[in-house]
């Protein structure tokens, strides 16, 4: 309980100064910044990783709740989401469906070689 | 006593708006384990629609609770920093080449989202609420704030996208002939975010290890794109 409250409190720290930061000027918005900067702590082991396990495993495996109240917010725009609905759902696909196959495709070309080079050390 | 005027009180209506959304998502999961079809964040909203509607409370007077639980979207993106570390340690020897992967995927999903939506005649804000469509829902939900775009759309996308890669992602990778596993966690991850990096986990550790690391990269790279976008747009 100890740790996992020490985590929480770490996480919500790191927030409010990547929010600071953000309000200062720097435009990448403070989430983000923060995940860079802790990702940074946890690298420079200035974060050590069992701090802060529980707090984030509990956070990501209950991010639904967190964006519970703004899909609610959906039903105050029924009519907007109406018309758009079509053009909504097709640019979904097709999105989809081209960042899959991009990823997917250049990822084999760049990493299979990547593979290759790992398992050659192996070989006679 | 009226329950409509319980939810105006300040400080009873916003525990109401915590508590209210709590139960909903609480049930909502107890569906889901019984009921793998059941998408939690869509059955989570109707309990709560249900009794919006039904004491004719308004959105903005549940929301002054509700807004309580979105504020802590930020340090779940902060969180998202331990999975991205420790998948970091185990992709260690192509984190580089990796990078390159999910930095094309996370241009191509932006580009294709907005401009398609642009091209079958959106209005603007629409525009800027596809972009981000592809990335996990905190960041996505920040990117399309600062694109002026509208957050329920996004969410809709989001979650939209999240759902075709977790039933058809490895199948479409299969038939184009996607052999390396890193690759195929990679373009699901960053195509199809946490939702598709979750119906890799029974599959392969490495698949799941990759697609959740390109879920946190796509996120920071779309939103760093979009930060320099909002930027040159002002």
């Amino acid at each position: 309980m100890r740790e996992f409250v020490l985590g929480i409190a770490i996480i919500v720290g790191v927030f409010l100064f990547g929010d600071y930061l953000h309000r200062l000027g720097v435009p990448i918005p403070g989430g983000v910044l923060g995940l860079l900067l802790f990702l940074v702590g946890l690298q420079t082991n200035l974060v050590k990783l069992k701090w802060v396990e529980r707090a984030s495993g509990f956070l990501l495996r209950h991010m639904v709740l967190l964006f519970v109240p703004l899909t609610v917010g959906l039903m105050n725009m029924g009519t907007l989401l109406s018309r758009q609905l079509w053009i909504i759902c097709i640019s979904t696909v097709f999105s989809f469906l081209a960042v899959l196959l991009a990823t997917g495709l250049i990822g084999d070309r760049v990493l299979g070689r990547v593979n290759d080079q790992m398992e050659s050390p192996n070989e006679p | 006593m009226n329950s409509s005027r319980l939810f105006a009180h300040p400080f009873i209506g916003i525990a109401l708006g915590i508590v209210l959304t709590v139960i909903s998502y609480a049930l909502a999961l107890r569906l889901h384990r019984r009921l793998r079809s059941a998408i939690p964040i869509l059955v989570a909203c109707v309990p709560i629609v249900a009794v919006l509607s039904l004491f004719r409370i308004p959105y903005s007077e549940y929301n002054r609770g509700g807004s309580f639980l979105t504020w802590w979207l930020g340090p779940a993106t902060v969180a998202l920093a331990v999975p991205m570390y420790r998948n970091g340690l185990v992709l260690r020897a192509m984190l580089q080449k990796l990078s390159l992967t999910v930095a094309v995927g996370a241009v191509v999903g932006m580009v294709t989202a907005a401009g398609s939506a642009w091209l079958l005649g959106a209005p603007l804000p629409v525009v800027m609420s596809a972009a981000p469509k592809s990335v996990t829902t905190p960041i996505a939900i920040e990117v399309c704030r600062q694109l002026g775009g509208i957050p329920q759309i996004t969410i809709a996308m989001v979650i939209l996208s999240g759902v075709l890669g977790a039933t058809f992602g490895r199948y479409l990778l299969h038939l184009i002939g996607v052999k390396n596993e890193t690759a195929l966690g990679a373009a699901i991850g960053t195509a199809s975010h946490g939702i598709g990096t979750a119906s890799l986990v029974r599959h392969s550790d490495m698949q799941a290890a990759a697609s959740s690391w390109a879920m946190a990269a796509a996120g920071v790279f779309t939103s760093v794109l979009a930060s320099l976008l909002a930027l040159t747009m002002r």
